[in-house]
């Protein structure tokens, strides 16, 4: 395993440079941002000045490698807008959208075993049908219009559920306050409920429907009819023989899903005021903080990468056939 | 499965019970609800009206701007001017204190003056960036335990005002932080005291027991809701007691819940589509055309700008007689009114008749997009309007901030450019600095007119208000038949108000909660 982890490792660096390079065109791209620093009423003089003291007076291919090899050494510069490291400002949002994006999976991986497998053995009933239209429409419905009328009609006609904001769990504990991080728990799970399903249904709906599909193929195979000949219990068949085989394909692609959670709480962040990485990084973005965008940018990489090398461990661990080679 | 199905009804009632889900704040307590979060609590770092709004109940001011425009005392209760127009001193109150029960001397007063311009702290907000420049400030001293004295380079006729909005720190607290600490500690004298900046969530403030500035609410907790209807939401469910930036698009469905309504109110932001005069344009066929002040003023005839506010912006717009907000305008001045067929008829005395295909000149009208309100609409609007009196205008609406704000802050947005200009209450000349000289950065038409420009010897050289309006008066004429403006309208601020408190708004879009009472 440790051989397997350390092959990955350059491909990982690679990644992480490949990943900085094009967020750094991509963000040059707007044009110099030097005036989006200074006040409207600023002589040529300050701007000339700022533009110097930020740094982008120098030539992009120089601007770039300066990053790099600051980069090398863990530094990942300055905010531009927040004037303060780049790394705290990421610190300081992404235990919310860890949260979020834990929860979100939850919900998605969880939710959807239950769904599939109900589908799957009510094959071609009025239940299979239900479940299924109802997958379809949650790959069907954007998370921001979810998240929207899910506000209007849980939170606001009917005060089931907190309109927006949030109460942290993570963060306390991080500080190493864990009473207060238990004490907010249900607090943060109150809070979490509406933007986790608006994040999630997408993804619960496309899991569901893979839990089914893979587990219409698991019941068809011999050795679930030789367990129901033995006489185990339906729910001793579903669950011990062929639920372990079924779930393969969803723990294949929880490392993707987690990548795509992750463009997706962006905009359910923004909506339901949760204060995380994601808002932090669209701000960002908007205000051409080019050092904090480029700092967001490696640190989520890394985590999609360590998320898929943790799913390709577990698939390995869950599957005997698989080896890490 | 019955233990799960157990552990999932005990779940949920645990987290049912957590907390009410909408909650009303308390009686002592005045939420706000903003679109964004403040990027520190740095007094001398200010680049937002939001960051402002919270810190100015956090910091007391020399003197203070009131809703009418008049410059009221404040921390200090009077003041007076050397003869050379150079020196302001500043005379306190006796007994101010600040959060960390310091007494508020003059000392402090002259070490946040010093340090805004302190080259190691390279603090680049309103202050540094705006304020000093424009009062070309030199030092302050203390004179003595209450007399503090700013120093300029030279007499300014609006000095009173700008220093007006600088917020007083408090020396012993903030000569023990460092930079990063002084941006998440604020110390002032103002009517709260921070508490807590739950970062991207809220700012939570408390009464201060012993300022000099009277507060009803206890508690004052700004929270952050990015997203309108969001905010729209929280302020119907009572979460929250006011909202800025309501989105015009949702005032009637504020207006029709019982819990809360818009209250609307004519900000001091001017809103105009520039004229570019410069070099850069002259040769192209529209810019050629606008250079002429004939064509210039028949394009003030040919946008129907009430129309306009009507539907596109939902709310009625005070409309634009030239540079200056309308309780410091020229006296006499009427509004451009909406007559195409004088358009038609200037256009063809100015030497641009249409031609076969009902053209007279092409143009490009550039705008950002987001910024304001509305603002694609608007513009597509404005171009519709010349289209209909022959001046075939292609609309190019870029992305604001990356695109948008270089063209401009370099001149180099035109031939015509749609943008908004802040402005103030207090004094007709804070709004007529955008053009103080020709080479003024918020010049971006590069107007080189010298009957206005000529006017600033006069008023400059003058101590008699009856001269100096006059010479106001004169120059906004200049403004009003040549200008290099299309004179649009002053955007309107909505502001979302929960039927549990009497809030007032002021026109300036700053945010004062300490009137604010429970209905």
């Amino acid at each position: 395993m440790l051989t397997y982890i350390l092959r990955r490792l350059p491909q990982t660096i690679l990644v992480i440079f490949g990943v900085t390079l094009i967020t750094f065109i991509a963000l040059q791209i707007g044009g110099d941002p030097t005036y989006l620093f200074v006040s409207e009423r600023a002589s040529p003089e300050e701007i000339i000045a700022t533009r110097i003291k930020l740094g982008f007076d120098k030539p992009l291919h120089v601007q770039y490698l300066n990053y790099v090899l600051n980069l090398i050494k863990f530094d990942f510069g300055d905010s531009l807008y927040f004037r303060q490291s780049a790394m705290t400002v990421i610190l300081e949002a992404l235990p919310a959208t860890i949260e979020l994006t834990l929860f979100s999976m939850c919900i998605a991986v969880f939710g959807a075993i239950p769904f599939g497998i109900f589908a799957a053995i009510n094959r071609g009933k009025w239940i299979d049908g239900t479940l299924m239209a109802i997958a379809m429409l949650g790959q069907s419905i954007p998370n921001f219009w979810l998240g929207i009328m899910s506000i209007l009609y849980l939170s606001l006609n009917i005060s089931w559920l907190p309109i927006s904001g949030h109460v942290p769990f993570l963060m306390p504990i991080l500080q190493g306050n864990l009473l207060e991080g238990i004490k907010n728990f249900p607090t943060t799970c109150l809070y979490l409920i509406l933007p986790s399903f608006a994040v999630a249904f997408y993804s619960l709906s496309r899991n569901a429907r893979l839990v089914r599909s893979s587990m219409l193929e698991v019941l068809s195979q011999d050795y679930v009819r030789t367990a129901r000949a033995k006489g185990l219990s339906e729910y001793s068949v579903i669950m011990k023989h062929g639920m372990r085989n079924a779930w393969l394909p969803v723990v294949t692609i929880i490392g993707l899903e987690f990548g795509f959670m992750l463009s997706g709480v962006v905009v359910v962040e923004v909506i339901f005021a949760w204060p995380g990485l994601g808002r932090t990084v669209f701000n960002a973005i908007a205000h051409r903080d080019i050092p904090l965008v480029q700092a967001s940018v490696v640190v989520i990489s890394i985590l999609v990468i360590l998320i898929n090398l943790i799913t390709d461990l577990i698939y390995a661990k869950l599957d005997p056939r698989i080896r890490l080679s | 499965m019955k233990r799960l199905l157990t552990g999932l009804i005990a779940g949920v009632s645990i987290m049912l019970t957590a907390s009410i889900s909408n909650a009303t704040p308390p009686d002592d307590t005045f939420v706000v609800g903003l679109p964004t979060d403040t990027i520190g609590l740095e007094p001398a770092q200010i680049s937002s009206r939001h960051t402002a709004n919270i810190l100015k109940h956090i910091f007391g001011t020399l003197f203070f701007i009131s809703e009418s425009g008049t410059l009221d005392p404040n921390l200090a209760d009077s003041y007076s001017v050397s003869d050379d127009g150079k020196e302001y001193t500043f005379t306190l109150r006796k007994g101010l204190t600040c959060h960390d029960g310091e007494p508020l001397t003059a000392e402090d007063v002259a070490y946040t003056f010093n340090r805004v311009v302190d080259p190691d702290l390279a603090f680049v907000g309103n202050s540094a960036g705006f304020v000093f420049p424009s009062i070309d400030f030199k030092e302050a001293r203390a004179d003595s335990e209450l007399d503090v004295t700013i120093v300029m380079g030279a007499p300014n006729h609006i000095a009173l005002g700008l220093i007006s909005e600088v917020y007083v720190h408090c020396k012993d607290s903030y000569e023990k932080m460092s930079k990063e600490e002084a941006a998440l500690n604020p110390i002032g004298s103002g009517a709260y005291e921070f508490v807590k900046w739950d970062k991207g969530s809220q700012i939570v403030l408390k009464k201060s027991p012993g300022s000099a500035v009277s507060a009803n609410f206890e508690n004052l907790i700004w929270r952050v809701i990015p997203e309108a209807s969001t905010r729209t939401a929280e302020l119907i469910a009572q979460n929250v007691d006011m909202i800025t930036n309501a989105s015009p698009d949702q005032v009637d469905a504020i207006d029709a819940s019982s819990t809360a309504k818009v209250q609307k109110v004519s900000g001091t932001r001017r809103m105009y589509v520039g004229f570019h005069q410069g070099e850069k344009y002259a040769n192209t066929e529209g810019g050629r055309a606008i250079q002429k002040s004939e064509v210039r003023r028949a394009i003030q005839y040919s946008v129907d700008v009430e129309a306009i506010c009507a539907n596109l912006l939902n709310a009625p717009c005070e409309r634009a007689t030239g540079i200056v907000n309308p309780n410091n305008a020229h006296p006499t001045l009427e509004p451009y009114p909406y007559k195409p067929e004088v358009a038609e008829y200037l256009l063809d005395q100015a030497g641009y008749p249409r031609d076969a295909n009902g053209v007279r000149f092409e143009i490009t009208l550039e705008a950002g997009h987001g910024r304001y309100l509305n603002d694609k609409n608007v513009v597509l609007a404005i171009c519709q309007y010349l289209d209909d009196v022959g001046i075939k205008t292609k609309c190019d609406i870029m992305d604001w901030s990356s695109v948008y704000v270089p063209k401009i802050r370099t001149k180099d947005a035109g031939p015509m450019f749609f943008l908004g200009s802040g402005g103030g209450t207090w004094n007709p000349l804070y709004d007529m600095t955008d053009l103080a000289t020709v080479e003024s950065g918020p010049n971006y038409t590069e107007w080189t007119n010298p009957e206005w420009f000529n006017g600033w010897k006069v008023i400059n050289n003058s101590m008699d208000p009856y001269v100096i309006r006059r010479e106001i008066d004169r120059m906004l004429e200049v403004f009003y038949n040549e200008g290099p403006w299309l004179l649009l309208y002053f955007q309107p601020d909505f502001y979302g108000v929960s039927n549990r408190v009497n809030w007032q708004e002021r026109r300036d879009e700053e945010v004062d909660i300490y009137n604010a009472t429970l209905k």
